[in-house]
C-alpha cells in the first residue's frame, strides 16, 4: 500500500477537486460521513459509495492507492462482521458502512494538502495537539520511507529467510529499534530547525480562499443531497425500502457518465 | 485487537459522542498537565513517537487482521500524558487514511491512551521490581497484560453498544431470511407511499451484535496478536535499553541535559 501517494497526490493534484476550497470540502466530508452513520440500508449505501467512485473517476484522482486504501478497512470490518453480526445483511452493511466512510475521508485526503486538513481542528484543540498534529503527519512519510530502506537492508542481509524465522523477527525487531533511535534524531533535528525559523509554541496552518464559490456551493450542495437522501430513507424506511434498488442504479449511471466524460476529455481534469 | 476496527454508524450515537466527549476532556487534561515542562521541546518528540506509531499501525499482517501497535513502546518513552495526546493523534491520522472510523475516534483514544498510561506504569513498577537488566520480560509482561485489559475493555463497549439499536437497519430492499431482494414494483412503479402518509410505520427490525461470539472471536485471535505485540515490544525496548539506556529508564528529556550538555537549546543548563 503507497501511502506516500496521498501526499503526491494532495500536493501536486490539480483536480477540480483540488481546486475546491478546504473548508467546502471538510463540509461535504462531514455530510457523507453523517449520511453513512445515518442509513441502515445496505443499498443506499452502496450507492453513495458508488457515487464517490464516480467523482474519483471524472476526475482523475489515483484511483489504485485509493481504492487500496478504501479496501483497507473492509478487511477489519469484516472481520468485526463474522464475530458479531447477527446476519448477512447486518454484516454487508457492516463493510458496506466502513468502505464508504473510508472512501470519503481518503478522496478527502487526497486532494487536500495536510495542514489545509488539520487546519479547522488545530484551532479547536490545545497548542501542543495541533502542533504535534501537524509534525506527525510530516514525520510519517519521512519514517514510512526511512522503514522501507531499514527492511531492503534487513532483506539484504538475508534477515528475512524463511529457514532462520527467529533470526529475521530479532533483525526486524532491531530494525523497528534503529527506526525508533532515528526517529529521535529526527525530533532533535526539527526542533533545532523550527527554533531557527522562530517557532513560538504555535504553528499556523492557513487556509486559501475559495478559488471558484460556484463550485464550492455545487460540492456542497451535492453532499447535502446525499445526507438528505439518506436522512429520508431514514425516516420513510417502510416506504422507500421497496425503490431502494433506484440509488444503486443511479450510482451505477453516474459511474457510466464519470467513465465516458473521462474517455472524452483526457486532459480536463489534470 | 487494542483499537476498535468498527466502522462508522455501527455503535450507537451515545456511544461515541460520550467517548469523543471523555478523549477531547482528557486530551485538554493532559495538555495542561504536559504543559508544566518545556512544551515546545515536546512537540517534535510527540510527533515522530506519535508517527512511529502510525508507521507500525499501517503495516498489517493480514492473515491473522493485526498489526502491530507499539503503544507501549510510546508510553514508556513519552509518559502517560504525552502518551494520551499520541494516541488522539495517531486515531485522528489513522481515521483520514481510512483505518478506523471517524465517529469512534473518541473511544479509540480511551483505548489506546490506556494502553500507552497502563503500559508505562506496568513497565516501570516491573523494572523496579525486575531490575534493570530484566527490561525484556519486563515489557513482555506489561505488554501481555495491558492488551488483555484494553481487549476485555473493548468486549465490554461492544456489550454496551450490543444492548441497544446500534445495527438498526431496515430489511425491505433485502429479505435476511431467504437473502432475495423485493419485488420493487410489487405495489406499482410510482406507489411509493412517502408523502401520503397513510401508511402506519411497521416497528423498525433491529439486530443486536452477538458479544458471545465477539468475545470468543476477540479472545482466541487475540492472545496471538498480544504475544507478537509483547515480543516486538521487547526486543525493541531491549536493543534501545542496550543502545540508548537513558532512552527507556530515564525518558527521552532527561537523557538531552545528562549527554549534551553544551547544546545551544533553550531551557537546558
Amino acid at each position: 500500500m503507497d501511502i506516500a501517494a496521498v501526499d503526491r497526490s494532495a500536493t501536486l493534484g490539480g483536480s477540480p477537486l483540488h481546486r475546491a476550497s478546504p473548508v467546502a470540502k471538510l463540509i461535504a466530508f462531514a455530510c457523507l460521513l453523517a449520511a453513512v452513520v445515518v442509513n441502515a440500508n445496505v443499498l443506499v449505501v452502496a450507492g453513495i459509495a458508488m457515487m464517490l467512485a464516480a467523482a474519483v473517476v471524472a476526475w482523475r484522482l489515483p484511483g489504485r492507492p485509493i481504492a487500496a486504501l478504501a479496501a483497507y478497512p473492509a478487511f477489519f470490518a469484516a472481520v468485526f462482521a463474522l464475530a458479531s453480526a447477527p446476519d448477512v445483511l447486518v454484516g454487508v452493511l457492516v463493510v458496506a458502512k466502513a468502505v464508504t466512510a473510508a472512501l470519503a475521508a481518503i478522496v478527502l485526503v487526497f486532494t487536500t494538502p495536510y495542514p489545509q486538513v488539520f487546519a479547522p481542528l488545530q484551532r479547536v484543540v490545545p497548542g501542543v495537539v495541533g502542533d504535534a498534529m501537524l509534525m506527525t503527519y510530516r514525520s510519517f512519510f519521512l519514517l514510512l520511507e526511512k522503514f522501507g530502506h531499514l527492511l531492503t537492508a534487513v532483506r539484504l542481509r538475508s534477515g528475512f529467510s524463511r529457514r532462520r524465522p527467529v533470526r529475521a523477527a530479532r533483525a526486524t525487531t532491531q530494525a523497528l529499534g534503529g527506526l525508533l533511535l532515528y526517529s529521535f534524531d529526527l525530533a532533535e533535528r526539527d526542533y533545532d530547525v523550527m527554533r531557527l525559523r522562530g517557532y513560538e509554541g504555535r504553528l499556523r496552518a492557513r487556509l486559501p480562499r475559495s478559488a471558484s464559490r460556484p463550485r464550492d456551493a455545487a460540492l456542497v450542495g451535492a453532499a447535502v443531497a446525499m445526507l438528505a437522501l439518506a436522512v429520508l430513507w431514514r425516516l420513510l424506511w417502510f416506504a422507500l425500502n421497496p425503490v431502494s434498488w433506484l440509488v444503486p442504479l443511479l450510482g451505477f449511471a453516474l459511474l457510466g457518465v464519470a467513465a465516458l466524460y473521462r474517455r472524452r476529455s483526457p486532459h480536463a481534469a489534470r | 485487537m487494542s483499537h476498535i476496527h468498527i466502522p462508522d454508524g455501527v455503535l450507537p450515537f451515545w456511544l461515541w459522542g460520550a467517548g469523543w466527549i471523555a478523549a477531547l476532556a482528557l486530551v485538554a487534561l493532559a495538555s495542561r498537565m504536559s504543559a508544566r515542562a518545556d512544551v515546545r521541546r515536546k512537540v517534535p518528540l510527540l510527533g515522530v513517537v506519535a508517527a512511529l506509531m502510525l508507521v507500525s499501525m499501517s503495516s498489517e499482517i493480514v492473515p491473522l487482521a493485526y498489526h502491530i501497535n507499539l503503544t507501549v513502546v510510546a508510553g514508556v518513552l513519552l509518559g502517560p500524558w504525552l502518551g494520551i495526546i499520541a494516541a488522539f493523534i495517531v486515531e485522528v491520522i489513522l481515521a483520514m487514511i481510512g483505518h478506523g472510523g471517524v465517529t469512534v475516534i473518541g473511544l479509540n483514544t480511551l483505548m489506546i491512551g490506556t494502553e500507552t498510561a497502563l503500559g508505562w506504569a506496568l513497565v516501570r513498577g516491573l523494572v523496579r521490581l525486575l531490575g534493570r537488566r530484566r527490561i525484556r520480560p519486563a515489557a513482555f509482561i506489561a505488554t501481555i497484560l495491558t492488551l488483555a485489559t484494553t481487549t476485555t475493555l473493548l468486549v465490554g463497549l461492544v456489550s454496551l453498544a450490543g444492548g441497544g439499536a446500534a445495527t438498526t437497519r431496515e430489511t425491505g430492499a433485502l429479505d435476511p431470511s431467504t437473502l432475495r431482494f423485493e419485488n420493487p414494483f410489487s405495489r406499482g412503479v410510482f406507489s411509493v407511499n412517502a408523502l401520503r402518509g397513510e401508511e402506519k410505520a411497521p416497528p423498525r427490525p433491529e439486530a443486536y451484535l452477538s458479544v458471545r461470539r465477539f468475545a470468543a472471536v476477540v479472545y482466541t485471535l487475540g492472545p496471538i496478536g498480544w504475544v507478537m505485540e509483547a515480543l516486538v515490544t521487547a526486543g525493541v525496548l531491549g536493543y534501545v535499553a542496550r543502545v540508548r539506556p537513558t532512552l527507556v529508564f530515564a525518558g527521552a528529556l532527561a537523557e538531552e541535559r545528562h549527554t549534551e550538555p553544551g547544546h545551544h537549546m533553550e531551557g537546558r543548563p
